[in-house]
């Protein structure tokens, strides 16, 4: 017999639900988000944000960040699904979700894909939203960020040089979005650096448990938790999921590697 | 002995096995598709008694090895708050 003890404790993600500097505490309908740093709040009212106190004197970045959150949980009741993962839509027209930790190559990625003919539906995050059988994803409003140190891959990408975010510790450059708005999702996979490539099929409980512990809104315990959860198990049931273990190599050939995977 | 699923866990059942949110604690597991079917008869309200005979039956292994392998996760989920004592 499989043992039953082997109740596999993921690892808490306490932490990454604190999302950084932000509390979030949810009462029935109501959801105040309190940024801990800049000491300014932001209310989450019947679908709506309302500002609460230090919002206005709040600087730029904490209220972005407040925002970001407090938009993700109002789509969230409205049955858009934020998930932490790059979106690439195929020349077929079908997205393909790429998650995984930051600084995974994500990114990269997306970017090595864009330049052989696919459209960005978002670097680090889309939205999911549940149509029938079949499961969509929607651009979030994150622009491409590529590191300019990939220049030495990908040339064109020293004309962007003066808008390099030095700043920034990875050296990104913005991308001009796609203009892309919304895919049917044909799979979903799994990202790791490594020195030798490869394509693996992921089980079920691995893949949700990997989304949980990167997209952890659905750990926020308001009254739409079990429909986030409930669309992230869709999401893993319904398309083929895998891991690319990605060395430099994939920065060219990406698309040939996902499109043989996935025939 | 009986057992109900606590008020802060939610379920994802897969092919594979489940995962579980305590959304008090923030923390997640999974379960392999013996301890899903374990917690498939908790969420029936099933007996601890009913449980490893089912297990017994199903696994075709000794009782008290099913019985120990229950004990133990069903203690997981108690201390993990997923699982509460009931009466009746």
């Amino acid at each position: 017999m499989q043992s039953p003890a082997a109740i596999a404790t993921g690892e808490p993600v306490t932490q990454e639900w604190r999302h950084g500097l932000i509390d979030v505490r949810a009462s029935g309908g109501d959801t105040f988000l309190f940024h801990t740093a800049a000491r300014a709040a932001l209310h989450v009212r019947h679908g709506r944000l309302a500002r609460g106190e230090g919002y206005s004197s709040a600087p730029a970045a904490a209220r972005r960040e407040l925002a970001r959150l407090g938009a993700q949980l109002v789509l969230r009741a409205r049955g858009l699904y934020h998930v932490h993962a790059a979106g690439v839509v195929a020349p077929d027209g079908r997205a393909w979700l790429l998650a995984g930790e930051s600084g995974c190559g994500k990114s990269t990625i997306a970017y090595a894909l864009m330049r052989a003919g696919w459209r960005v539906l978002g670097e680090d995050g889309v939205l999911l939203q549940r149509a029938g059988d079949t499961l969509i994803a929607h651009a979030w409003r994150d622009t491409l960020q590529v590191s300019i140190e990939l220049a030495e891959y990908f040339p064109e990408l020293w004309s962007h040089r003066a808008k390099v975010n030095w700043s920034d510790p990875r050296h990104r450059v913005p991308i001009a979005p796609s203009g892309m708005q919304h895919a049917p999702i044909a799979a979903l996979v799994f990202l790791d650096r490594a020195r030798r490539d490869s394509i693996t099929p992921v089980p079920e409980t691995v893949a949700l448990s990997r989304l949980v512990r990167q997209s952890s809104t659905v750990l926020l315990s308001d009254t739409h938790a079990g429909a986030h959860l409930a669309a992230l198990r869709d999401l893993v049931m319904k398309v083929p999921r895998y891991r690319l273990e990605h060395s430099a190599h994939q920065l060219h050939h990406a698309q040939e590697t996902l499109l043989e995977a996935a025939r | 002995m009986r057992y109900r699923v606590s008020g802060d866990a939610l379920t994802a059942t897969l092919s594979d096995g489940a995962v579980l949110l305590n959304l008090h604690s923030k923390r997640y597991f999974s379960l392999n598709e013996t301890g899903t079917r374990v917690w498939g008869l908790i969420e029936q309200n099933a007996e601890l008694d009913d449980i490893v005979r089912t297990l017994t039956a199903e696994y075709d292994v000794p009782e008290s090895d099913a019985r120990s392998e229950v004990m133990a996760l069903v203690s997981e989920l108690l201390a993990e708050g997923l699982v509460v004592g009931a009466s009746g």
